[in-house]
């Protein structure tokens, strides 16, 4: 699975090979804010001009929670690249891990708290101070605790791992609401609900792309946004061309070409929402044809009965014969792995969808296998992670209370529901509801601007935290994260803001609340860990494990590998399934198109469109920058009289957008496809009022058995609307016209 | 005035590029690079590219040392898609050197083809020559948006106005290594010890880079893999960047 | 010779050098107004240009050179003719010259000026140009002579320094008959100007070889500087650029042009300087058989390169052929040749050759098509090479198009300039022609 030895690890750990230097100190010396002509007339320790320093730390661009270090020369952040000891980077990084700089030296930073002075939503801010600001909320909550009100506090986080959730937890428990929640609009709910119904349990298994010789994609864009992207795309250069003489093949299926769709040996536009059905007809080709060994074979080609390859050829749109082989080279190979996500896993059929793929794996026997999917041993600490994600249903309840007026006090940090929800679930409206709403943001995105008080936080290039990835990798690992520079402006990191709460709430603190700030916190939580784990020894043996943990950014136990858990995989599941294929709002009379919104490699669900790295970074598959586009197939676009740049209204049953068409040539006819990221209406000069927000659009079906948002369930219509924008992209012509440029074999036009 | 004759004469000797002390040179397995441009943004990153913003980039104004062409093979439902990077090929017989009036453009002993900022007047030539399309110029003196500043690499020029630009291999990097070298009182920079921004971020480990006068170092062996081609071989420009092509299975 | 009668040899002094004496208001409002438009539309844009970038033309990645150097080559290409034409005929002796050599010499000059500017408009850091130049410094740094801009620098530098002496030596004893003309500050200049000349036998000998040796000297020297031009765009291997035959294509053009603004030049002398007396239908008819004979070679090495692309058959050349006579830019190539090789044939027709006001519109169309193609040599390969992803497209700006314009203004005003400096036609050779005068006239 991963490229690092437990030995090498260890050595690393223990060793503190890399040649860092020891955070703590730096992180003292650095608690300054005013700067000084000559900053350091004493430098600290590891300060010399003209001389790098590396500091590991975990990227927070995305939920994969990859290592990194960051290079700092006279005290700024100059570069980051992976951690190379760390497992789930090993060295690497994507283009939005890159980009974690123009975070933290965004000019659209909050620099200090502000209040909201004019009508909620309007933008106008004051500065205030953090006294006044911290006082502010600690009496109008402290006050809620007295009332024995607080269950009318809530509070809602992006996806927080690691001891800042137990942080949260803890403070939510000490107010006495248990209102603490969690919403990511990529969170893989229905991934969890369905491996919940298919392996009893829901926590993430490894997919073992790294070792597998078959990889069968379910619309799971692996390489761009699907779960880990760095990791996969370093087991996908593994898998072709890592071992000798070995090259492994991978199949896409999706209704629009993606990153892993362009990567991938063969890429199958199944008719969109039956992809589910496709993995039952691969299933039922698998079994009927032999491929299938096990004791129980007749129970399951009962199961599958229904899905005969040629009834689902019929359904699917993809041929009997390419049905047949794919389960036969599904079957055969020696390590085959099936992965569902994407739009597969956003129909109302997403849980069915996976079980099925679920089921493919285990008919090929790939289970517990190399190459395969490996369970994960329970996670470094025992608070797990992305227990608390509210899930799409529970942020309908959210604002089922705020309209109700059961909501006090609302503080959010780290997601922006106002964009990353429908438009008509009503979030922005419900929020009009909320006497308080406090953000801890290092932004002004749109759920921020409707805040009454925003506390600035530090960015987590200035933060104390933690993390454990999820998934795992198959042992455990804990990651540590360090303010590699010093706060830059008047922010803090939001544990401490969590923390000065606790205080200004008062009583009686439980005794993790106590600490004066987040790293005391989490230094004394690794202590417990690492106690806990049966390492008592002096106080010295600690010190010297977590300043190598520290140098690390990372502690892992590579030889812990879960063993072979039983599998609760039975045919019967395939009974308790919903329908395998996908309902979809929007009568196809009125609506002919499938509206397919996708995630970017560039801004992932819109979190990355304010920096502007990533704004000038063009579109992986299509070169686009700075703007939104929808895609249409050729012939689809020549039929409607549609050019590239042409307007266009894009309605659905919920809503419309006005975006530039963008010919695309790998893309179903019969689907368009928006990408999602931009049409921000806050978040800074560079994200601001560019291009659309396909979310919005979305019409509000949900996965009929994890409650969760069916974002691609949505019909559209197409208007021309007579007006031209220009597309701004880098490509010129994109056929290789014969010439000899991708390698002798490709010699074709 | 003889050894002014003599210096033409070995300078005109045919193969006078083939003796360099370092020869740098990069490997490209298209079969594992998937397009994902996570060596763009380090490439921007670390050698102090500027943001252009929108305007300038729909005037085709941007810099990117290094960029992912991408071209469509075949048509709906058989259709595919390649990508390949594209940087500065540091070409042994490079056409962009030639046309430098002022030697802005050179080829080094190491066997890079470098670029001097400081001395070039911007006449564009060597973009016009170059074939691959990889040499940049700033249409205008680029600036950053308070505080983005901060994060410029200090080990490389902020350029100006009026200056050709492009992939230099990371030259501040070969320079950190062999001071390295130096000071660890080796003469030599051992293999895997330079690695460019690109190369260093790339996700799916495609780009390797080394000296290939070393015949143990990494990139050797992975330019005689029979996958290895040229861009444009024809053109004789003799590129240092060898492709891997993706095998179609 | 003479179409109105020939005058007699006080007339020639007179008539001549009244251009120079005699300045009327109409003059100084010409001035003013091409001075102003140079001004207006050259300087300023320029001057903007260098405070935000050479971005403020519409040259971009994909197409980093632009009408800057379409016009450098056009005003090098209208620079030939006049020194090359004026050598040329002097050796070949050849009495329709006399009356026309000095005004084209001056267009050669201006011409070239007015090219050199267009250099410094197009480099992207002109305050260091000098670099260009073989000048010792202390870095030790030297140009690189393997490019061909250095080639460049040195053809345009020696065939701008041989053309300025030919035109002074040429002029010298004009230059005594306005001395020996005027009075004051002015007679004080010219016996500078004239270097004392008297008129001896021995003068008039040394006067007669050098000039013979210069215009020798020239020819090649013409013909080096437009074939060193061609190879800035023909030593690179751009697909549509690299042709063996571009050096012939540019210098064949480049007199095409030249001669064509010899033309346009001459009508407004004789229009506006009252030189009909000594610019005929001789002057004409020559000039138009040069016209049809130049335009014949120039089609021919069209069509060559149209064939050399196609029969090459690879796909870079194939496209860039494609690209031409097809693509965005096709209407100027078509009408590039429909100006270029076919209203010249026009001229076949000895009424059309015989006319000034139609042989004025040809000469002013043919360079509307040698300009165009210029355009199209610069705008239609480099942006299209050899990696497709990377083809662009290039369209001048307003600030371009401003600075195309104004330098026509600077030529024109550099002109009204020499006027009244030089005598606009050579005084003493014009004499030569002139009939013995009849004692009892
Ligand atoms: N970056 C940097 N700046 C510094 C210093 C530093 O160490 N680093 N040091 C500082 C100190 S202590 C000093 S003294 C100054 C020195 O500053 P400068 O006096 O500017 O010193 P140099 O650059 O050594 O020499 C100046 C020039 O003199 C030329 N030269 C050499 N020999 C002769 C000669 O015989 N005649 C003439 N006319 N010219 C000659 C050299 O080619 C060079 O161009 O710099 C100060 N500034
Ligand atoms: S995948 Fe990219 S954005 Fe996500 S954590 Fe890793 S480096 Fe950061
Ligand atoms: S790729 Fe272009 S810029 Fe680089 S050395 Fe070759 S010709 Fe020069
Ligand atoms: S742009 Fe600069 S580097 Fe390129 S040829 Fe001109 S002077 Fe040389
Ligand atoms: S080698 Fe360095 S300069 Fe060249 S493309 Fe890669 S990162 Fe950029
Ligand atoms: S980082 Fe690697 S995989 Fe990604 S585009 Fe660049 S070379 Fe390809």
């Amino acid at each position: 699975m991963s490229k690092i030895s437990r030995r090498d690890l260890l050595q690393y750990i223990g060793a503190g090979g890399i040649g860092v230097v020891g955070g703590v100190l730096y992180g003292e010396s650095v608690q300054q804010n005013v700067e000084l002509l000559i900053p350091q007339v004493v430098p600290p320790e590891d300060y010399s001009p003209g001389v790098a320093t590396w500091y590991n730390t975990v990227c927070n661009q995305c939920p994969a929670g990859c290592g990194i270090s960051v290079r700092i020369r006279e005290g700024k952040a100059k570069k980051i690249e992976g951690n190379p000891v760390h497992p789930v980077s090993q060295g690497r990084t994507c283009a939005r891990g890159q980009a974690g700089l123009n975070a933290l030296y965004n000019p659209d930073r909050i620099r200090t708290p502000l209040q909201n002075v004019g009508q909620r939503g309007s933008g106008n801010f004051e500065e205030i101070s953090w006294d006044e600001a911290l006082t502010t909320v600690g009496s109008r909550i402290g006050r809620l605790k007295i009332d024995n009100e607080a269950s009318r506090v809530r509070l809602l986080c992006g996806r927080v791992r690691g001891h800042l959730d137990e942080l949260f937890l803890q403070f939510m428990n000490l107010l006495g609401s248990d209102h603490y929640q969690q919403y990511d609009f990529t969170y893989p709910s229905a991934l969890m609900a369905a491996n919940k119904m298919s392996f009893g349990t829901d926590v993430l298994p490894y997919y073992d792309i790294r070792n597998a010789v078959f990889l069968l994609s379910f619309g799971a864009d692996y390489l761009g946004t699907w779960i880990s992207p760095v990791h996969h795309s370093l087991a996908y250069g593994h898998l072709r061309q890592g071992r000798e003489g070995r090259r492994g093949k991978t199949i896409q299926i999706e209704p629009r070409m993606s990153l892993s769709g362009a990567a991938a040996d063969e890429w199958i536009a199944a008719r969109p929402g039956t992809e589910g059905l496709l993995a039952l007809g691969i299933a039922h080709a698998l079994v009927s044809e032999g491929h299938y060994h096990g004791s129980d074979r007749d129970e399951w080609s009962k199961a599958l009965q229904a899905y005969s390859p040629s009834l689902v050829s019929a359904e699917t749109e993809v041929s009997e014969d390419k049905i047949l082989r794919l389960a036969r080279e599904f079957g055969t190979s020696t390590a085959s792995l099936a992965i569902a996500g994407g739009a597969t896993a956003a129909g109302t059929n997403a849980v069915a969808s996976i079980v099925a793929v679920n089921a493919l794996n285990y008919l090929a026997g790939n289970l517990s296998q190399p190459g395969g999917i490996i369970f994960n041993p329970d996670p470094a600490f025992s608070a797990t992670a992305g227990s608390r994600q509210a899930g799409f249903q529970g942020m309908l309840d959210l604002i089922g209370a705020m309209k109700a007026g059961d909501v006090d006090v609302l503080l959010v940090h780290d997601t922006n529901p106002v964009f990353a929800l429908p438009d008509n679930v009503g979030f922005r409206q419900a929020m009009q509801n909320v006497p308080l709403i406090i953000a801890l943001s290092s932004f002004r995105d749109e759920t921020t601007e409707m805040a009454d008080l925003i506390l600035p936080t530090s960015t987590y290039l200035e933060s104390w935290g933690d993390d454990v990835p999820d998934p795992g990798v198959g042992f455990p690992v804990a990651s540590i994260s360090q303010p590699v520079v010093a706060t830059l402006y008047d922010t803090l990191p939001v544990g401490d803001i969590v923390l000065s709460l606790a205080r200004q709430i008062g009583g009686e603190l439980p005794i993790h609340m106590r600490w004066g700030t987040m790293e005391e916190f989490i230094k004394e939580r690794w202590r417990e860990e690492y106690d806990q784990r049966g390492s008592e020894g002096e106080e010295q043996e600690f010190e010297a494990f977590w300043q190598a943990a520290l140098e690390a950014g990372v502690w892992g136990q590579p030889g812990a590998v879960a063993g072979d858990q039983p599998v609760p995989l039975s045919s019967s599941m395939i009974a308790s399934i919903a329908d395998p294929v996908s309902r979809f709002a929007g009568d196809e009379s009125d609506y002919p198109f499938v509206l397919h919104p996708y995630l970017t490699a560039t801004f992932f669900d819109g979190r990355g469109a304010n920096l502007p790295w990533l704004q000038e970074m063009p579109d992986p598959m299509t070169s686009v920058v700075y703007g939104s586009w929808v895609e249409l197939n050729p012939v689809t676009a020549d039929e409607l009289g549609i050019r590239e740049g042409d307007v266009l209204d894009v309605e659905s049953p919920a809503g419309s957008v006005r975006v530039p068409a963008l010919i695309f040539p790998a893309i179903r006819p019969g689907v368009v496809a928006i990408p999602v990221g931009q049409g921000h209406a806050a978040y800074g000069r560079y994200a601001r009022d560019r291009g659309v927000n396909p979310i919005h659009i979305v019409a509000t079906l949900i996965d009929d058995q994890s409650g969760d948002l069916a974002w691609a369930a949505t019909r559209v219509k197409l208007k021309l609307t007579g007006e031209r924008l220009q597309i701004i992209k880098t490509d010129g012509v994109t056929r290789t016209l014969g010439r000899q440029i991708l390698g002798p074999e490709n010699d074709h036009a | 005035m003889s050894t002014f004759v003599e210096k033409l004469r070995q300078y005109r000797k045919p193969g006078y590029y083939d003796k360099f002390d370092y020869h740098w040179t990069m490997t490209i397995d298209l079969d594992r690079c998937t397009g994902c441009e996570a060596c763009m943004v380090a490439c921007q990153a670390e050698n102090n590219l500027p943001i252009v913003g929108e305007k300038r980039f729909a005037e085709n104004r941007e810099i990117k040392w290094i960029r992912i062409e991408r071209y469509w093979e075949g048509e709906y439902p058989d259709v595919k898609m390649r990508f390949i990077p594209m940087l500065c090929q540091h070409c042994d017989d490079a056409p962009c050197e030639t046309a430098c009036p002022v030697f802005a453009t050179y080829h080094n002993q190491d066997g890079l083809n470098t670029q001097i900022y400081n001395r070039c007047i911007g006449t564009r030539t060597c973009a016009v020559y170059c074939p691959y399309e990889v040499r940049y110029f700033n249409w205008f003196t680029y600036t950053w948006d308070e505080p983005l500043e901060q994060q410029l690499n200090p080990d490389v020029t902020v350029r100006e106005k009026g200056v050709m630009e492009k992939c230099t291999f990371c030259i501040q990097r070969i320079r950190i290594a062999k001071d390295n070298a130096k000071d660890d009182d080796r003469r030599r920079v051992r293999d895997g010890e330079v690695v460019p921004a690109c190369v260093q971020s790339c996700p799916t480990e495609a780009l390797v880079f080394g000296n290939s006068n070393d015949p143990e170092a990494k990139v050797s062996k992975m330019m005689k893999n029979p996958r290895g081609y040229k861009v444009l071989e024809e053109l004789n420009t003799t590129p240092s960047i060898v492709y891997l092509t993706k095998v179609h299975s | 010779m003479f179409d109105h009668g020939q005058p007699s040899y006080a007339e020639v002094n007179k008539d001549v050098l009244s251009v120079m004496l005699e300045t009327g208001p109409k003059y100084w409002m010409l001035l003013g107004t091409t001075m102003s438009v140079a001004g207006i539309c050259f300087f300023m844009p320029w001057i903007y240009q260098l405070f935000v970038g050479v971005g403020a033309a519409g040259m971009n990645r994909n197409a980093v050179w632009g009408s800057y150097l379409s016009n450098f080559i056009f005003w090098i290409g209208l620079s030939h003719s006049g020194t090359l034409l004026s050598a040329v005929l002097h050796i070949t002796n050849s009495p329709w010259r006399k009356a026309i050599y000095r005004s084209a010499e001056a267009m050669t000059l201006f011409s070239l000026m007015t090219a050199a500017m267009f250099v410094m408009v197009h480099l992207g850091r002109v305050w260091f140009v000098h670099w260009s130049f073989p000048i010792p410094n202390q870095m030790g740094l030297w140009p690189n002579f393997r490019s061909p801009l250095m080639f460049d620098v040195m053809a345009i530098t020696t065939y701008l320094t041989a053309s300025s002496i030919f035109i002074y030596m040429g002029s010298v004893p004009d230059f005594a008959a306005v001395r020996d003309a005027s009075t004051g500050l002015r007679r004080r200049l010219y016996t500078i100007f004239s270097f004392g000349w008297r008129g001896t036998a021995r003068e008039w000998h040394t006067l007669g070889w050098a000039y013979t040796f210069f215009a020798i000297f020239v020819i090649p020297l013409a013909v080096s500087v437009h074939s060193i031009v061609s190879w800035d765009f023909a030593l690179s291997i751009v697909p549509g650029l690299h042709h063996t035959i571009f050096a012939p294509y540019f210098v064949c053009g480049a007199i095409f042009s030249g001669t064509a603004g010899i033309v346009t030049v001459m009508y407004c002398l004789r229009k506006f300087l009252n030189f009909e007396r000594y610019i005929g239908q001789v002057h004409l008819d020559s000039l138009g058989k040069l016209l049809i004979t130049l335009s014949l070679i120039w089609s021919y090495i069209n069509i060559l390169e149209l064939f050399s692309s196609w029969y090459g058959g690879t796909s870079f050349e194939l496209e860039a052929l494609q690209f031409k006579l097809t693509g965005f830019y096709a209407p100027l190539y078509w009408e590039m040749i429909l100006f270029c090789a076919f209203v010249p044939l026009l001229i076949l027709f000895k009424k059309i050759r015989w006319s000034w006001n139609k042989m004025l519109v040809i000469s002013i169309l043919i360079n509307v098509g040698m300009l165009t193609e210029r355009f199209i040599i610069v705008a239609t390969s480099q942006p299209r090479k050899f990696l497709p992803d990377a083809f662009g497209f290039y369209f001048p700006s307003w600030i371009e198009l401003s600075i195309t314009v104004g330098a026509f203004a600077i030529f024109a005003t550099l002109f009204l300039i020499f006027i009244k400096w030089v005598p606009a036609i050579s005084i003493y050779e014009v004499k030569e022609t002139l009939k013995p005068l009849r004692r009892d006239a």
